[in-house]
């Protein structure tokens, strides 16, 4: 159950983002499974700011609902400006209902064990989407604001990687 | 200059090629006295140039060029830019003389320096 997600992400990106129907994932959807993903991370954060005691975790989140926002209110204003709207999708249903499992998950723990939990699933999810939108959301996507957009975001996700890396490391979690 | 330019060598150890190194030094060349003004751009979650020489007087702008915000906050905590939202700017004077180690407060593993030199023999 907890690795659905990224099990069905991987899958997802291994083949190309051809979804159950065969269909590639078009402009919209890649825009809106983006967007979704960042709103996840915030949630995941605003746990975090509820649970946790430890500093470096509890920077770290806020850090991600700063930087999380800043993305996706550039996201917003660019849907805007394009007059569009991103179209749910396959891949974003899986990313909010494995989200919702794991905060589930994340409830029920406090202290170190919750640090440690919260901090290895950062990097984890930030590995898995910036995966995923290097190899499958940029060349795929068609509009070049938007692919402007998701490699700028790439800098920011690739930052919290490398900053979640150092946090985990930190909290010298026993794996 | 001669020693600028090692020191901006020296921050561009991290990670960042030879061709920022050009890019930084039109920043710390001075050709004559009066108040100058220097760029460092936030980009990519790093301070472009990372290093940067000044004299007493002299101001610093900061630019951030990312979706992230980003700060410059010295680690003394004598001074600090406060937030930078993407595509905003601020400048700050710098009056003192003194070696100021600076990062993000957002991002701690972006680090930089102002070193504010007396002038004289530059
Ligand atoms: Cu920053």
């Amino acid at each position: 159950m907890k690795i659905t997600t990224l099990t069905l992400a991987v899958a997802v990106v291994a083949t190309g983002l051809a979804a159950e129907a065969g269909q590639p994932m078009n402009d919209l959807e890649i825009a809106h499974t983006a967007y979704t993903a960042g709103g996840l991370d915030i949630r995941y954060a605003h746990l975090a700011l509820a649970i946790s005691e430890n500093d470096a975790v509890r920077e770290f989140a806020q850090t991600m609902i700063r930087d999380h926002t800043a993305v996706n209110d550039a996201a917003g204003a660019l849907i805007a400006e394009l007059n569009v709207t991103p179209k749910d999708n396959d891949l974003s249903r899986a990313l909010v209902e494995g989200a919702a499992a794991k905060r589930a998950e994340f409830m029920q723990l406090s202290g170190a064990a919750f640090d440690c939990a919260y901090a290895t699933n950062e990097l984890g999810y930030h590995q898995l989407v910036n995966k995923t939108v290097a190899e499958a959301f940029i060349p795929a996507v068609k509009v070049a604001p938007l692919k402007t957009l998701l490699e700028d975001a790439l800098v920011t996700f690739r930052a919290h990687e490398a900053h979640a890396e150092r946090m985990v490391d930190g909290l010298e979690c026993a794996s | 200059m001669r020693q600028l330019t090692s020191f901006s060598r020296r921050r561009f150890g991290q990670g960042l090629g030879a061709s920022l190194a050009l890019v930084s030094a039109p920043q710390i060349a001075r050709a004559h006295g009066g108040a100058h003004v220097v760029t460092v751009r936030m980009s990519r979650f790093a301070f472009l140039p990372a290093g940067v020489e000044i004299r007493p007087g002299d101001t610093v702008v900061w630019t951030n060029e990312d979706l992230a915000p980003h700060t410059a906050t010295a680690h003394d905590g004598s001074w600090d830019t406060g937030a930078l939202e993407t595509a905003t700017s601020r400048r700050m004077v710098f009056t003192a003389p003194g070696d100021f180690e600076y990062f993000c407060a957002f991002h701690p593993h972006m680090i930089g320096t102002v070193a504010v030199r007396p002038s004289g023999g530059g």
